[in-house]
Parts: structure tokens; C-alpha cells; sequence
């Protein structure tokens, strides 16, 4: 196993109380696999790509859980220990809109080259960011502009081939393609499905689109609350949801071969006060009283799928 | 001559006639260059239609639906409104007189309310200024067409989650009862469990009050769900236009075509396979025959040359490209 997330809890202190953004998740990740984190926003799947990074911003902590890469937990080293050896050389993050990640004022090459000189690259500098430009496919010649010189779709490349400039074992895409229109966003697609099979790379992909998570990933987390509700490999996830909410979210996306969406009414509950037993309770159709009372452990089924709802 | 749907004389709200608008980028640093964000672009909205208007971004959709109502003056071509049987020239009648009739839904909810307001008084507010009549019978009717809870009108905006806000902005915009609205990617901001709710909404409100609609947005199954006819908009040009269902089942146009492949739907046996997409990733202008010849396939050799006008190619379904 490439990474395992024990027991995560990252909450944010702020004055309203004690946010519960991420609450007990635990998630594998497997060498050259695409995992996919998936939501509505307030879910935590954004949150847990930062706690990986050991990024979660203020007045986010985190507070209890194991994340071990290679069996090593990183969430005990050092700061400077896992900013010299895993931070971007082991585990990489595209960042939701890194499209506007760069600074408008140097180069793409030079901002490149900068990552490289402050890791320690050995080799030669110009010729590695044009290897890089060439594994994102794009022509070398563009990393001699400034990036309000590309276009979005680019400069989502563009900054793809930044994460990818100390060869990462795991790549986390917080939403890589939102703000993209469509045809750019298939286009980052097959390249993230490409540099997973040329270089063997894992990815973790968060997002709310689930129709476009549904073309890349293995296996995917439904997140809700802060919760994990269901976990399996994508064909069960998608094709025969057991969980309530996966069922309602599919339901829910937009597709062209449907004529209505349905929507799930209700909204998240305030993650300051979580309901007691399982945070879908006032939104779920079959809640019945013990869903109220206590939380739903995870159970795991015969087809690799993992539920935590009280139906079953 | 059999007049196409669409067009039929007398039936329509808003009359778009040989529209352009230009933009001016650059001067100071860079030489500058004239954007044409919308280039000679005619159609109609009928009475109590909604019209989806669908495209990239850039490709002019959210200036068309601005200029229609009179935020944005034309360029070249004008814009009419037709409410009671009388024409009124948007681009250059006074804002006032087209305000009357018209409102905006915006994308974002979060910025285009102001949070410490009462929602009592955002609906309230565009009432009072309006001099209007019963102002609490007619919040409390605009507040169940979204269906929002009354008790919420002493709340403030900032207590209100996304979808509430998004309601209380449609709220806002047939409180004072419009015959037409522009909503500009109403839903793109919200969470996939909420888009439904707010596309019943929309059509709700146009059964209950007789409200025409321009619906943009970037997402297709949206505009296909919601919408009676659709137009595809590409860089300022209006590319294809037809009934809904039409649009989505046979499209013409190689870009429509191409949008509606590349448009992501559930399937999992997709994960190891690259999706094939046969048009170029990146925009690029060219400086005369179709606008979408450097991207598209097909392109021949007359496509780099002349552009291609629209036409009915079957009844009401409309195409502007040389392969027809």
C-alpha cells in the first residue's frame, strides 16, 4: 500500500466552535491507482488532500489519525524532514484553481526551475522542463511565456508538469478541471489516465463532479459531513450504490440522457453540532429511529464495496 | 413561405436584430486589439419560452444576455422588447423604461445579494422603489415560489446557506413580476444536489408568472433540461439554434457536436481507456471564413475563406456552417 489514512480528524477552532471538517477517515491509496474523493462542498474531501500535504490551513489542526506513506507516518516527522523528503518530491498537489497558481510576473520556465533548484535537481534544469512540458503535451516553446500568455487550459498543464517536476509517487488533483469548459476538461482527463500508466504515478482525484470522476478513478470515496459513507471500486460506486446518499447524488448529476435531475432537498448539517448517529439523518429518506441514535459502522461487502448506513 | 418556430412574427418577447458587440483590449502597454464578443447575431425569445443559450467560456453568452437587457449597448444591430404589443428599442431607450421589465439572476449568490441585509428587505427593497402595491402579499407569493420558509424573512442574508441564497435571488428577480429574465448560469455554483430544485424553480415561476427566460450556462444537460430551444454560441457567433431535444439527439454543427461528446456521463468502463476528442483544446480566432475552422475536422478549403451563414436546415433548427 502506497498510503494509508488511519483514523483522520482534522477540525478547525473557530469562534463559532470546534468545526468537525474531517472526522475519523480512513483511505488507501494503491501504487498506480486513481482514487477518486468525492462531495458536495462542506463534505472535508479538499480538507483531507491538505491534511496529506500537512497543509490544512488556520484555524485548521489536525488533531488525531495516522497518514503513513510506504508505512512510514508522516504525520509525526518533522516539519523540515517532510518538507525536504515528501513534500512535493514524494506526494505532489494541483490545487483547486492552480490555474491562477502562477505569479503573473516570471516565466513558467523560471518558476519551474525554482521548485528544481530548491529541491536539489540534479541535471540539467531548461532540459528537464522540457521533458515535463512534453509528458503534459505541450509544445516546450510555451514555457518561454508568461502565464497570462496561455490559456486555462494550458496553465492547468502547465502546473500539472510543476507537480510532476520530482517525479511524485502520489498525485493529489483538488477539482483539476473545474473552471475548465468542457473539451479542455476531457483533454486533462486522458492526460492524468496517461501519466498514470507511462510513469505509474497514484492519484488521489477530489471532486464534486461525479459523471467526470466516474471516467478516471478505481475506486472512490463518498464523503459526506465529514464522514466517509461509502467506499468501493467505481463500477459498484456507480453502478449499484448501496449507500442512501450515493444513490440520491447520482441521481442527481446532470447528464444528457436524463430529462429531469433530482434533487436531495434539505442541506449539510452545521459541522460545529453534528446530528448524533449518522450525520445524513435529516436528509436520508430511510431514516429510521436508530439512524437518530447511533452512528453506522462500516461494513464491508463480497464486491469490495464498504457502506456505513444502518440499512444494511 | 412556412415561417420557422421561433420566428413567427407577432409571438416574441425579445427580438435580438443583427446584434454585434465589440470590446477594445490593450492600448496601454500592447497594441490594441477589438474583440468582437458577440458578431451580427439575430434571434428571438417567445413569449413565455426559455431560451438556453450554451458555449465556452468567451464565447459571448453572458454579454448577449447583458445586452438584451440593457447593461451592455450594442455595437452594431439593436435589441427589441416587445411587452404589450409595443416595441421598445433596449440599446437606446433609458435604462428606466427597460428596467421595468426586465431582471437579472446572477451566477454567484454569495456576492450578488449583500449578506447583512434582511431577506425582508432585499425583497422589499426593489418593490418600495417601484412604488408598488401590497408588498407583503407579494413577498410572501414570490417566497413560495421558491419555496423558501416565510419565517426566513427576518433572517439575514449571511445565515442562508448557498441554495437558500440562490432562491431568495430568483426571489428577488420575479417579485417584480418581469416579463423577462436573464439567468446567467444560475446553477453553476451549486452543489449537484441542489441544481434540480432550482431548474423547477425557474420553470415554476415561468408557468406561474408568464416569465420568458435566457438561461446561460456551460453545462448542456442543464440547458437541455430546462430550456424549450437552444443556441449555441462560439466565439461571439451563433453556431446552431433549435428545439431542445433536437439539439441534444441530432446536432449539426461540428462544435455542438463535439461538446456533446466530450460532455463527461457515468461510465465507469471508461477509467483505462482515453476518450477520443476530436477537436483542438485551444481556442484560436482566425481572421476570416468560419470561426471555428482552425478547431474543427471538417474544415475545407472554403471555410478558411468565407463565413458561413445560418440556416434552417430542417423546421426550426438552424446552422451556420458550409457542410449544410
Amino acid at each position: 500500500m502506497l498510503l494509508e489514512v488511519k483514523n483522520l480528524k482534522i477540525y478547525f477552532y473557530t469562534k463559532r466552535g470546534v468545526v468537525k471538517a474531517v472526522d475519523s477517515v480512513n483511505l488507501n491509496v494503491d501504487k498506480g491507482e486513481i482514487v477518486g474523493l468525492a462531495g458536495e462542498s462542506g463534505s472535508g474531501k479538499s480538507t483531507i488532500g491538505y491534511g496529506i500535504m500537512r497543509l490544512v490551513p488556520f484555524p485548521g489542526k489536525i488533531v488525531d489519525g495516522q497518514v503513513l506513506f510506504k508505512g512510514e507516518d508522516i504525520l509525526k516527522m518533522d516539519e523540515d524532514t517532510f518538507r525536504k523528503n515528501y513534500r512535493w518530491k514524494k506526494i505532489a498537489m494541483v490545487f483547486q484553481g492552480s490555474m491562477s497558481g502562477f505569479t503573473p510576473v516570471f516565466k513558467i520556465k523560471d518558476q519551474i526551475i525554482e521548485v528544481l533548484k530548491l529541491h536539489g535537481w540534479n541535471g540539467d534544469y531548461e532540459e528537464r522542463v522540457r521533458e515535463l512540458f512534453k509528458m503534459v503535451n505541450m509544445d516546450p516553446i510555451l514555457a518561454d511565456k508568461y502565464p497570462h500568455e496561455l490559456s486555462g487550459g494550458q496553465k492547468q498543464r502547465a502546473f500539472i508538469a510543476m507537480a510532476l517536476a520530482l517525479n511524485p509517487e502520489l498525485l493529489i488533483a483538488d477539482e483539476p478541471t473545474t473552471a475548465l469548459d468542457v473539451i479542455v476538461q476531457e483533454n486533462i482527463l486522458n492526460l492524468l489516465k496517461r501519466l498514470r500508466k507511462d510513469l505509474g504515478i497514484s492519484i488521489i482525484f477530489i471532486t464534486h463532479d461525479l459523471a467526470l470522476l466516474s471516467e478516471i478513478s478505481d475506486r472512490d470515496y463518498i464523503l459526506y459531513a465529514g464522514k466517509v459513507m461509502e467506499s468501493g471500486p467505481s463500477e459498484v460506486i456507480f453502478k449499484r450504490p448501496r449507500h442512501p446518499y450515493t444513490q440520491a447524488l447520482i441521481e442527481s448529476i446532470a447528464t444528457l440522457d436524463k430529462d429531469v435531475i433530482k434533487g436531495i432537498p434539505g442541506s449539510m448539517p452545521d459541522l460545529s453540532n453534528p446530528p448524533t448517529g449518522c450525520r445524513f439523518n435529516t436528509r436520508c429518506p430511510f431514516a429510521k429511529d436508530i439512524c437518530f441514535k447511533e452512528e453506522p459502522k462500516m461494513k464491508i461487502f463480497s464486491d469490495g464495496d464498504e457502506v456505513a448506513c444502518w440499512l444494511y | 413561405m412556412r415561417l420557422p418556430a421561433g420566428s413567427i412574427e407577432e409571438d416574441y418577447i425579445v427580438k435580438v436584430d443583427k446584434l454585434s458587440v465589440y470590446f477594445t483590449k490593450g492600448g496601454m502597454f500592447s497594441k490594441k486589439v477589438l474583440i468582437k464578443a458577440i458578431d451580427n447575431v439575430s434571434l428571438r425569445i417567445k413569449n413565455r419560452e426559455i431560451l438556453g443559450v450554451v458555449g465556452e467560456s468567451g464565447s459571448g453568452k453572458t454579454t448577449l444576455g447583458r445586452t438584451t437587457i440593457g447593461l451592455q449597448k450594442p455595437t452594431y444591430g439593436n435589441v427589441y422588447l416587445k411587452v404589450d404589443g409595443k416595441e421598445i428599442n433596449v440599446g437606446k431607450s433609458p435604462l428606466k423604461k427597460v428596467n421595468k421589465y426586465v431582471q437579472m439572476i446572477y451566477q454567484d449568490p454569495y456576492s450578488s445579494i449583500d449578506p447583512i441585509m434582511r431577506v425582508y428587505d432585499v425583497l422589499a427593497m426593489p418593490l418600495k422603489y417601484r412604488k408598488e402595491k401590497d408588498i407583503e402579499a407579494r413577498i410572501e407569493e414570490a417566497m413560495r415560489l421558491v419555496d423558501l420558509p416565510l419565517e426566513l424573512l427576518e433572517n439575514r442574508v449571511y445565515q442562508l446557506s448557498g441554495g437558500q441564497r440562490q432562491r431568495l435571488s430568483i426571489a428577488r428577480a420575479i417579485a417584480v413580476n418581469p416579463r423577462y429574465v436573464v439567468a446567467d448560469e444560475p446553477t453553476t455554483m451549486l452543489d449537484a444536489s441542489l441544481k434540480g430544485e432550482i431548474l423547477k424553480i425557474i420553470k415554476d415561476a415561468r408557468e406561474a408568472k408568464n416569465i420568458s427566460f435566457m438561461l446561460i450556462t456551460h453545462e448542456l444537460p442543464i440547458a437541455k433540461i430546462i430550456s424549450d430551444r437552444i443556441s449555441v454560441l462560439y466565439l461571439g457567433k451563433l453556431v446552431e439554434l433549435g428545439r431542445s431535444d433536437e439539439i441534444i439527439k441530432n446536432p449539426l454543427h461540428p462544435y455542438t457536436q463535439a461538446l456533446i461528446d466530450a460532455y463527461p456521463t457515468i461510465n465507469p468502463e471508461l477509467k483505462d481507456k482515453i476518450k477520443e476528442i476530436k477537436i483542438k483544446p485551444d481556442i484560436v480566432r482566425p481572421e476570416k471564413g468560419c470561426v471555428f475552422a482552425p478547431r474543427c475536422p471538417f474544415a475545407m478549403p472554403k471555410c478558411k475563406e468565407r463565413e458561413p451563414e445560418l440556416k434552417e436546415v430542417s423546421q426550426g433548427h438552424y446552422v451556420a456552417c458550409w457542410l449544410y
